[in-house]
């Protein structure tokens, strides 16, 4: 089964072609970064006329990189929630259009559950139970899957999003937009030990925080700075991150111990860390815990884990009718 | 020939099934933010009572605003897919036009103004020629004090139409006596009429670019005004 998956949540206009939720035939991403960089975040207005200008020459391209034509599609998906409303209604609205035009099926699909299908693509089919870890620009949560397609949410962050956090530092420390990958490759040259910063691990259960230790990192700079010094940028982002991702670690191993699972899952833009998949991948192996983690250019947003994700939902005989609307809060589950 | 319309820049969202012989299909929905999700179903609903399939369809015409932001963008998104995925040509129109072709039987001078939020009617002026209007300005993004100005400058009897009249009607009563205001029942944009005008183009031939097709949005987004503004100040 052919499947077109589209995915306009936020600031990518991405639409991908993949055969039975595993052959990726063309994985099409169109990133705005440039167009929202001067306002140092996404404008949603602006992330919504971009989509609808880059969606029918991208599917064209798409459908020419798979050797694919339209005929040969079998099923449209696409992200119908959470993210930015207008921005997700244009790729809705699409995908509705295209699905009736061409008189195929449409699956929605919730775009966390297409950052965890990100790893069937990778790996194959994920046999529940499992804990995911999804992480990314506007999530940090912790989630059970009892079975396919349930999912019961253990914490997630009460205040930033992890990558909104690693933007706004790496903002904050002159870094390019967004700044999660900036960090990532600053970092590699720093020493993660050089600045002991808050851990949040005193918080009870599964939740997040990141706020105090942004304002940490804020505080160090501008004390350093205060004393006539330049502070090292390379050790503050190493070890700004070296405390993101403790908590992380330490947080999810605890959840897969708690739930009694043998398997986590890591999902979300924020994967693509290099530190954050070290790091869990060191402590799965020691817990003895089977680990699956996106290659890092299937960690972003992509419409080949919509695809992926609506190939498995459309298996089971889901399908969305062409009245649905977008679901700017969508809940897991 | 079958042509379908669809129309999404104001608050009345309609879809319209016609050909050289007149409309065959229409719905009209005004129900806030659920009719844009009712697009798609109802372009289905409306094949449906014509009794024809979707393969019969061999174009799509699109009001392209200015309007509403969210509603063009849906129309505009509905009407690009329908055409790629049907392959046939499409045809775009600006919403303002829409309306002031549905009252270009009347003699005088036409201002058409539609309410673009933020306190602002998007309009632009029209006169009635043989078989249609012509517009004899650029659309403007203001507000009704300067709308009414515009209309105070001209010293001849004007149709004042569009659903603007309704959110401001107290202010631009003001401009004067030479100024009638349309009904309501005019007021809007509506996919019958996109039917109706795409025909004569489609017959020449004279399509859109697909790719290029996008909503009039007249006015730049919030974030980038405050942008210029602070641009300017520096
Ligand atoms: N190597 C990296 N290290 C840290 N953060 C990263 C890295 N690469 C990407 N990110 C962060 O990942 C985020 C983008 O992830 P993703 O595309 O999944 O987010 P989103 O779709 O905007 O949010 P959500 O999935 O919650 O709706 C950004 O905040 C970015 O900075
Ligand atoms: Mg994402």
């Amino acid at each position: 089964m052919r499947i077109l998956g589209i995915e306009t949540s936020c600031d990518e206009t991405a639409l991908a072609v993949v055969d039975d939720g595993r052959a990726v035939l063309a994985n099409l991403i169109s990133s705005q970064a440039h167009l929202h960089e001067r306002f140092g975040g996404v404008v949603p207005e602006v992330a919504s006329r971009a989509h609808l200008e880059n969606l029918n020459p991208l599917l064209d391209l798409a459908l020419r990189e798979s050797g694919t034509t339209l005929k040969d599609i079998d099923a449209i998906a696409v992200t119908v929630g959470p993210g930015l409303v207008g921005a997700l209604l244009v790729g809705i609205t699409a995908a509705k259009a295209l699905a009736f035009a061409l008189g195929l099926p449409l699956i929605g699909v919730h775009h966390l559950e297409g950052h965890i299908y990100a790893n069937v693509l990778a790996h194959g089919a994920i046999e529940p139970p499992f804990v995911a870890f999804l992480v990314s620009g506007g999530h940090t949560m912790l989630v059970h899957a009892p079975e396919p397609f349930r999912y019961r949410i253990l914490g997630q962050t009460l205040d930033d999003a992890a990558g909104e956090a690693f933007d706004k530092v790496a903002r904050f420390l002159g870094l390019g937009f967004p700044g999660g990958p900036e960090l990532d490759r600053l970092a590699m040259m720093g020493d993660p030990d050089a600045i002991r910063f808050p851990r949040a691990v005193t918080q009870r259960g599964y939740d997040f925080s990141l706020s105090g230790l942004k304002t940490a990192v804020v505080r160090h700079v501008t004390a350093e700075r205060g004393r006539g010094r330049e502070p090292a940028l390379e050790d503050v982002a190493a070890s700004f991150q070296e405390a993101v991702v403790e908590v992380q670690v330490d947080k999810t191993l605890a959840a897969a111990r708690d739930t009694g699972v043998a398997t986590i899952v890591l999902g979300g833009g924020v994967v693509a860390n290099t530190r954050l998949r070290a790091l869990m991948s060191t402590r799965a192996e020691q817990a003895g815990i089977r680990l699956f983690t996106p290659p890092p250019e299937l960690c972003t947003d992509n419409g080949a884990m919509i695809a992926c994700a609506g190939f498995y939902r459309l298996s089971r005989g889901d399908r969305t009718a062409l009245d649905v609307g977008a679901s700017p809060g969508l809940p897991l589950g | 020939m079958l042509v379908l319309g669809i129309e999404t820049s104001t608050p009345q969202t309609s879809v319209a099934l016609g050909s050289e012989t007149g409309v065959v299909a229409a719905s009209l929905l005004a129900t806030g933010p659920a009719s844009h999700e009712l697009v798609v179903s109802e372009v289905a609903r409306a094949l449906d009572r014509a009794g024809m399939p979707r393969s019969a369809l061999t174009a799509v015409s699109v009001g392209l605003g200015p309007g509403l932001f969210t509603g063009m963008r849906v129309g505009v998104a509905a009407a690009k897919a329908m055409a790629q995925g049907l392959g046939v040509p499409i045809v775009g129109f600006a919403s303002l036009d829409l309306i002031a072709f549905s009252v270009r039987y009347c003699r005088r001078l036409i201002c058409v103004a539609v309410d673009g939020k933020r306190k602002e009617l998007f309009f632009a002026f029209y006169r009635p020629v043989p078989g249609g209007v012509t517009r004899t300005t650029e659309f403007e993004a203001a507000g009704p004090g300067r709308l009414v100005a515009e209309l105070i400058a001209r010293l001849e009897d004007i149709l004042l139409v569009g659903n603007g009249t309704l959110v401001y009607r107290r202010e631009l009563e003001e401009a004067g006596k030479h100024v009638e205001i349309a009904s309501a029942a005019f007021g809007f944009p509506s996919a019958t009429t996109l039917v109706e005008l795409a025909i004569p183009r489609l017959q020449r031939e004279d399509f859109d670019r697909l790719y290029d097709l996008r909503p009039n949005y007249v006015r730049k987004s919030d974030a980038e005004i405050a942008w210029d503004s602070r641009r300017r100040a520096d």
